[in-house]
């Protein structure tokens, strides 16, 4: 035999490169929590269990609830995902009962993906923020407490009286210090997914859930 | 006048629930037996499709490179093993070789992305040779690289789609801050490719602050002797070879087994249906002793009396046969999803092929096997003897 050939694992190796094939490649699908498990507790401390639900436009109101979102976004490129595409929500729990929800959603930003997270008591009312993923050299300012506990408080009437596009507005929103001038295009993709994501959770459940 | 058709039916009908316990099971197994011959056909075909795709047939890498693709993931290249450019332009100037491609192979380490950070990884290609060689690949948006050196990238369906990029827009290299412009966003292809990020090979090359690659793609002249040329390679020091013919090999090997028994349970589930053909017929036989001694009285001769038993063997085969493989060719989609769920590796695209061709061969297959298994009833109706026959039913 061969030296060369004779490696014990040859055939392993041979199966390498295929292996990348078989992997399976990152679906489109919406944003989920790295670690659910170590990012529940993190979010909501009193919670002690969760329930992950999906949902999505085509299974909750189809095209006519797709475009009066996109009505609500004013104009902001927000929506990438298609009907069918599912959204992630974690349903929170203190023992029996429901306490509030984690909710994320992607947003286009400067050098890649915005996943932006927050953990909503049952009126809707932020309780944390976090940003699972951004790129570029500002991203530990972003993802800094101080950044974060801005946002605490706030519900979607805040949102209401901020200009997305234009990146000016009024009330609490307005007031937000952006940590990263330099970065002022995820600075705006952070308050537009938070903006976004403030606006689904209302229209698929806070909305929902006060219709008789 | 009626036909020998007409009266072979009318028999089978005779006994419905026995005609059609003995047609379920030609069903059954006509259906088994062309999803599988499908699934021989199609699992290979979609592994060469596979295979195709990647462009080369034969890949060269430093040794321990793939031992240290883990480490590469975890580190962010730390340790990786590499080659000098030179090495490719030596290989290419083989008989054997087609063309060859360099690459560089890059991941960093991002720190922002997710907890405790995530790797980013680059595939530096260049641009004279790896194009030409993937001619399959199609863009969805843009196109290539403008120039070898060029701060831009290539995304492929998934990776643009997760970062949410479009062409014209940037993206950062971590860890060395670098900007590069996306120019294009490749079609979905099913492979790999879908989750890259290609990056002109000389701009990786200034990003890492190096002049080497980690990998050669080489592909062989059509005819040529592949097994020579990795002997060959294989006495390059520190290098190792990865033959996708091996992999296809080992891969087929591996499914093998599985294949020959489940072809086992496929014939061995066509004889059962057999052997109920065979007694359903032969038992209509001696129901009908009475009936085939009035016709031979009555002028019927051996031969006519064999034929029109094997009518009915005929008509049973080739009425299970066509709804069988009809079931098949309807159903073949959920047993590709079976298949590809039961399996370690499926290659993408269609693994349960079912073509015209397939079908009339397994039909051929289960019609001539079940008239051989019809002879002997037939036979043994055209052997009655009128007097014995309406003697004893007498």
């Amino acid at each position: 035999m061969n030296p060369q050939r004779g490696l014990p694992s040859r055939h392993l190796l041979l199966l390498l490169p295929l292996a990348f094939v078989a992997a399976p490649l990152p679906a489109a699908v919406s944003c989920e929590l790295n670690n659910p498990a170590a990012d529940v507790p993190r979010l909501f401390p009193e919670s002690t269990s969760y329930k992950t639900l999906y949902f999505s436009f085509a299974s909750r109101g189809g095209d006519p609830v797709f475009k009066r979102v996109v009505s609500r976004l004013a104009g902001v490129p927000a929506l990438y995902a298609p009907l069918d595409v599912p959204y992630t929500l974690y349903e929170i729990y203190k023992g029996k009962e429901k306490i509030g929800y984690i909710h994320g959603v992607n947003q286009k930003g400067q050098f890649g993906v915005l996943e932006v997270f927050v953990s909503l008591d049952l009126e809707g009312r932020i309780k944390a923020f976090y940003l699972q993923r951004v790129a570029g050299s500002w991203g530990n300012k972003f993802t800094a407490r101080k950044f974060g506990t801005q946002f605490v408080g706030m519900t979607l009437k805040d949102f209401a009286t901020f200009d997305f596009i234009a990146g000016k507005g009024t009330g609490r929103l307005a007031a937000v210090i952006n940590p990263a001038p330099e970065a002022l295009t995820d600075f705006l993709g952070v308050l537009r997914a938070l903006n976004k994501n403030l606006i689904l959770m209302d229209e698929f459940f806070y909305s929902a859930e006060k219709k008789p | 006048m009626i036909s020998k058709f007409q009266i072979a039916s009318k028999n089978l009908l005779r006994k419905k629930a026995r005609t059609v316990l003995t047609l379920v099971g030609i069903i059954l197994s006509s259906w088994v037996l062309v999803s599988l011959l499908g699934f021989n056909r199609g699992y290979e075909k979609a592994l060469n499709r596979d295979i195709d795709n990647m462009g080369y047939q034969v890949m060269v890498m430093a040794k321990g490179c793939p031992y240290e693709a883990a480490t590469m993931m975890l580190q962010g290249g730390a340790g990786l093993r590499y080659i000098e450019e030179n090495v490719a332009k030596s290989i290419e100037t083989r008989p054997e070789v087609d063309k060859v491609t360099p690459i560089l192979m890059q991941a960093y380490f991002d720190p922002n992305k997710g907890d405790g950070g995530g790797i980013a990884g680059y595939f530096g290609v260049d641009l004279a040779t790896f194009p030409a060689m993937k001619p399959f690949l199609r863009f969805h948006k843009g196109g290539w690289f403008k120039e070898p050196e060029a701060a831009e990238a290539v995304m492929g369906y998934e990776a643009a789609e997760l970062e949410q990029r479009d062409v014209g827009d940037l993206i950062l290299v971590p860890e060395k801050n670098v900007q590069l412009k996306v120019v294009g966003i490749l079609e979905r292809t099913g492979t790999q490719d879908d989750g890259t990020i290609f990056v002109p090979l000389k701009t990786l090359q200034k990003i890492s602050g190096l002049d080497k690659i980690t990998t050669i793609g080489i592909k062989v002249k059509k005819d040529a002797d592949i097994t020579g040329l990795e002997n060959a390679l294989y006495q390059l020091p520190d290098m190792q070879v990865v033959s996708f013919s091996q992999v296809k090999q080992t891969i087929m090997k591996l499914i093998a087994t599985a294949r020959v028994m489940v072809l086992s349970i496929a014939v061995i589930a066509l004889l059962i249906a057999m052997v109920g053909v065979v007694n359903t017929v032969l038992m209509s036989v001696l129901e009908r002793k009475h009936e085939i001694g009035i016709l031979k009285t009555m002028g019927a001769m051996p031969g006519d009396i064999f034929r029109l038993v094997w009518t009915e063997t005929l008509i049973l085969c080739a009425s299970g046969g066509v709804l069988g493989i009809g079931l098949a060719l309807g159903f073949a989609r959920l047993s590709d999803l079976l298949v590809r769920r039961a399996l370690p590796y499926a290659p993408g695209g269609e693994l349960v092929a079912i073509d015209l061709r397939l079908s009339a061969t397994t039909l051929l297959t289960i019609v001539v096997v079940g008239l051989v298994s019809g002879m002997y009833p037939a036979w043994k109706a055209g052997r009655i003897r009128p007097l014995d026959s309406i003697r004893s039913e007498a």
